[in-house]
């Protein structure tokens, strides 16, 4: 191993990602300066903190505790390593191995040395010391066998870092093919998502007190309360259960055995953990070698080449088709833009946000043992679904051009009105808030059911909604467009002031859409008061805002097509300029 | 005689740097006009400028006759011309039809002739066995052509293209050689930018040479040819003719 050549390959990482951070503006540098501080002190905290807890604190706690604590720390480690995993996923890849094969190193070498240097990362920087701490104040705390706590914690670091690396790597090759990649990223973030809210999940699913539910009498009230605590104990008893066959949990199981004064399972786990780490290090390397050497990254024999078939000109496609009463223009535009999104991972990632509030409101609203809604919190409860709906579509409907990247050069060459560009971007996004909103009320219907006239109200005050806040979402997009980069969520050089309107925008989204609940807040009072119908209020009144709205965004098309004409080159700039 | 392109003291900075420095180019209808300068000399700032992706400092341009400071006549002129950007306009998303298809509608072109057309030019260009591929799956090399099928697919009457050959293999740059030598035969206008001297020489009739913002030579490819080749004539322009070799240290030992 070359020294000197880790050093360079160390420093190059950290420069690529301080450069990244000071072409962000003075601002950014700011933030990331107090957040290289916050970091080193968490990380002199975090060990000197570990080591005091694990000599002051828990000197003297049960070993069921002590497993908890490191149960604990364990998942916080993981947490903040996926999270650098799925930013690392989503910008390119920070030091690609073909890019260094070129230089006097070995394949093994770049291997090793890029091995080495993805270690350097935040999570471990803070919470390694906070182990090592915790370990050696523990040692001092309660007996000297806890010194094996160090070994099996580098050896739990090794395990994860060593398979990260291979599902960086393999990944990484996967990613080869562009569309391949972004559909990864999408899925790997989704996955993450997902993941993030399993626990609310699973508290709405299994761990909610069935004693909540008011009604029964108090024999059956204690008898379910005594069902729940032993469902806790169950679960309790199967999580103790996991630490002998989930890997990463060896460690926390480890730290109880020792603390029960067992050194076999702990020094067992050392030795099991480095010999997987080893493993996937092996793993890694072969994938590698194989991607070298001109392999399949998934293993498979390739495929000979095939001999492309004949031109076929055929079919129809979606962008061949008209709109009826849409200017030419565009028509064109709102299919070439829907046709796109369908493909976009990053436009499938913001609306996956929706699947997600999908499954948390569906699950938890299936999952009530209260019994049935008010009934005059009904038609809120529907109405809260155009909310929900436009939640999830909030990120494309404001930043409407930072999607298009260079795209929007095209749009800037092309001879059509600027308004007519506005209209077809609104139009693109009408199908999938549709689809969207259609679904959540589906689901609202078949929880609520709803009358008839509430659900006709839902859908007038679902077309306000969208045609009021395109008009929010066509003047945030001109005046403060962001780069999103390709394939990911991510905003790329975003100035503080567009910063400030993003979370502007997120906070005062909600008031916003206010004005949605009116007819069915007017409906409710009108019908308490004993004065009309709250079904009939709520009707009339959706229809006028729907016809309020609708008339907002005539009048202000041109207006905003104007502005976006002048705008546009300063668009064009922010949009366009990529960062590495 | 019309003038296709027609500038005055155009000009664009940025900051502290003046990149292009007033520009005075006076380009008739039915030429083909070489852009030649070294790197950073300002051409691509000229085309962006010229097809309204960048905003000039100062100076005025008209294009096909046409004010370019007035919005509607700009976006009238846009109609009528063709443009291959630096960076290329595609949306990473959609197939090499669907994209000029989308070009065509745009241009309000009838939907038989995008057909006709894109078909064509998918053919001319060899993109027609990629019909499931997206732009951002393509090399360069296709990107380049594909921005080129859309730049000619509305048949304009002026075309930029910013370094159209770069990245484009041999066969493809062979076809499309041609194809603008005919575009210029009926008529047509096509300002181009270039690195490849020996492209410039063989295809335009007349040349405009840029250095550090500042057209230094404008003329024809006649005249160039009279005193001597091209590269000796942009060397001279460029200030490259004078420059001393450059040593290394280490070689010289």
């Amino acid at each position: 191993m070359n020294w000197q050549q880790l050093h360079a390959l160390l420093w190059l990482r950290w420069r690529l990602a301080r450069n990244q951070w000071s072409r962000g503006g003075q601002i950014n540098a700011v933030i990331s300066l107090i957040a290289a501080v916050l970091g080193l002190s968490l990380a002199a905290a975090g060990g000197l903190g570990g080591f005091l807890t694990g000599w002051l604190g828990l000197a003297s706690v049960s070993p069921l505790v002590l497993m908890l604590v490191w149960d604990g720390l364990i998942g916080l480690f993981l947490m903040f390593w996926s999270i650098g995993l799925v930013t690392e996923l989503q910008r390119s890849e920070i030091i690609d191995f073909t890019k260094l094969l070129h230089l006097p190193v070995s394949l093994r070498g770049v291997f090793v040395l890029n091995y080495l240097a993805s270690h350097f990362s935040l999570s471990l920087a803070i919470l390694l010391p906070a182990m090592a701490g915790l370990s050696l104040g523990l040692t001092l705390g309660r007996s000297p066998g806890m010194i094996l706590l160090l070994p099996l914690a580098l050896a739990f670091l090794f395990t994860i870092t060593a398979w990260t690396y291979c599902l960086r790597g393999w990944l990484a090759q996967l990613m080869c093919n562009q569309r391949r990649r972004r559909a990864i990223v999408m899925g790997v973030t989704f996955a993450f998502i997902l993941l993030a809210q399993l626990p609310n999940l699973a508290s709405n699913v299994w761990l909610r007190p069935g004693s909540q539910g008011g009604g029964a009498d108090p024999r059956e009230r204690a008898e379910r309360r005594a069902r729940d605590r032993q469902a806790r104990e169950r679960a309790i008893g199967l999580f103790t259960t996991a630490h002998r066959f989930v890997p990463p949990l060896w460690l926390s199981g480890g730290a109880r055995a020792l603390a029960e004064g067992r050194v076999g399972p702990a020094l067992l786990g050392t030795a099991g953990l480095a010999f997987l780490g080893a493993l996937g290090l092996r793993r890694a390397y072969r994938s590698t070698l194989r991607f070298y050497r001109g392999g399949d990254p998934s293993g498979a024999t390739p495929a000979p080449a095939k001999v492309p078939p004949p031109a076929r000109y055929g079919g129809a496609l979606l962008v061949e088709r008209r709109i009826p009463l849409v200017p030419e223009e565009a028509g064109a535009l709102a299919l070439a833009n829907l046709r796109s999104m369908m493909r976009a991972p990053e436009v499938k990632m913001a609306l996956s946000l929706n699947v997600v509030i999908f499954g948390i409101i569906g699950v938890g609203l299936l999952m009530r043992r209260s019994g049935r809604i008010p009934e005059l919190a009904e038609p809120f409860v529907i109405s809260s679904t155009v909310l929900v709906t436009f939640l999830g579509l909030l990120q494309i409907l404001f930043n409407q051009f930072g999607f298009d990247r260079d795209g929007f050069r095209a749009l800037v060459l092309l001879p059509a009105r600027r308004w007519h560009v506005l209209l077809g971007k609104n139009l693109s996004l009408l199908p999938p808030a549709t689809v969207v909103f259609l679904a959540f009320l589906v689901m609202m219907g078949l929880l609520v059911r709803p009358p008839p006239w509430t659900l006709a109200a839902v859908c007038l005050q679902f077309c306000a909604g969208f045609l009021g806040l395109s008009v929010a979402g066509n003047l945030a997009s001109i005046l403060a467009p962001h780069r999103i980069a390709a394939g990911s969520l991510k905003p790329t050089r975003v100035k503080a002031s567009t910063t400030l309107v993003m979370v502007l925008a997120q906070m005062v989204f909600p008031f916003t859409v206010l004005p949605l609940a009116l007819p069915a807040a007017l409906g409710a009072l009108f019908e308490h008061l004993g004065w009309l119908p709250a079904a009939a209020v709520n009707l009339t009144l959706s229809a006028l805002l729907c016809l309020a709205a609708a008339l907002l965004y005539g009048a202000t098309l041109e207006p905003l097509g104007r502005l976006l004409q002048r705008r546009e080159q300063a668009i064009l700039l922010v949009v366009t300029q990529e960062v590495e | 005689m019309m003038l296709a392109v027609e500038t005055s003291g155009l000009t664009r900075c940025f900051g502290e740097v003046r990149a292009v420095d007033c520009l005075d180019l006076r380009i008739e209808a039915g030429r083909f006009y070489g852009f030649l300068g070294p790197n950073g000399a300002g051409k691509s700032t000229t085309i962006k400028m010229l097809t309204g992706l960048l905003a000039p400092s100062s100076g005025s341009m008209r294009l096909l006759g046409q004010e370019l400071a007035d919005p509607e006549q700009a976006r009238e002129v846009k109609r009528r011309i063709g443009v291959v950007p630096e960076n290329l306009a595609l949306f990473d998303n959609l197939t090499a039809r669907e994209y000029l298809t989308f070009v065509g509608r745009m241009y309000l072109l009838p939907a038989a002739v995008i057909r006709d057309r894109s078909r064509e030019l998918l053919q001319m260009m060899s993109l027609d066995h990629e019909e499931k591929k997206l732009a951002l799956e393509y090399s360069h090399g296709m990107k380049k052509k594909l921005a080129l099928a859309a730049a000619l697919l509305p048949n304009p009457e002026l075309l930029f293209l910013d370094e159209p050959f770069e990245g484009v293999d041999a066969v493809s740059s062979r076809v499309l050689r041609d194809t603008l030598k005919r575009f210029v035969q009926r008529g047509a206008t096509v300002f181009l930018t270039s690195h490849v001297l020996e492209i410039v020489e063989k295809l335009c009739t007349d040349v405009g040479i840029i250095a550090r913002g500042r057209l230094v030579c404008q003329t024809s490819m006649e005249e160039v040819r009279k005193d001597g080749s091209l590269e000796e004539r942009f060397l001279a322009a460029v200030g490259g003719g004078q420059a001393e070799v450059q040593k290394l240290s280490w070689l010289e030992d």
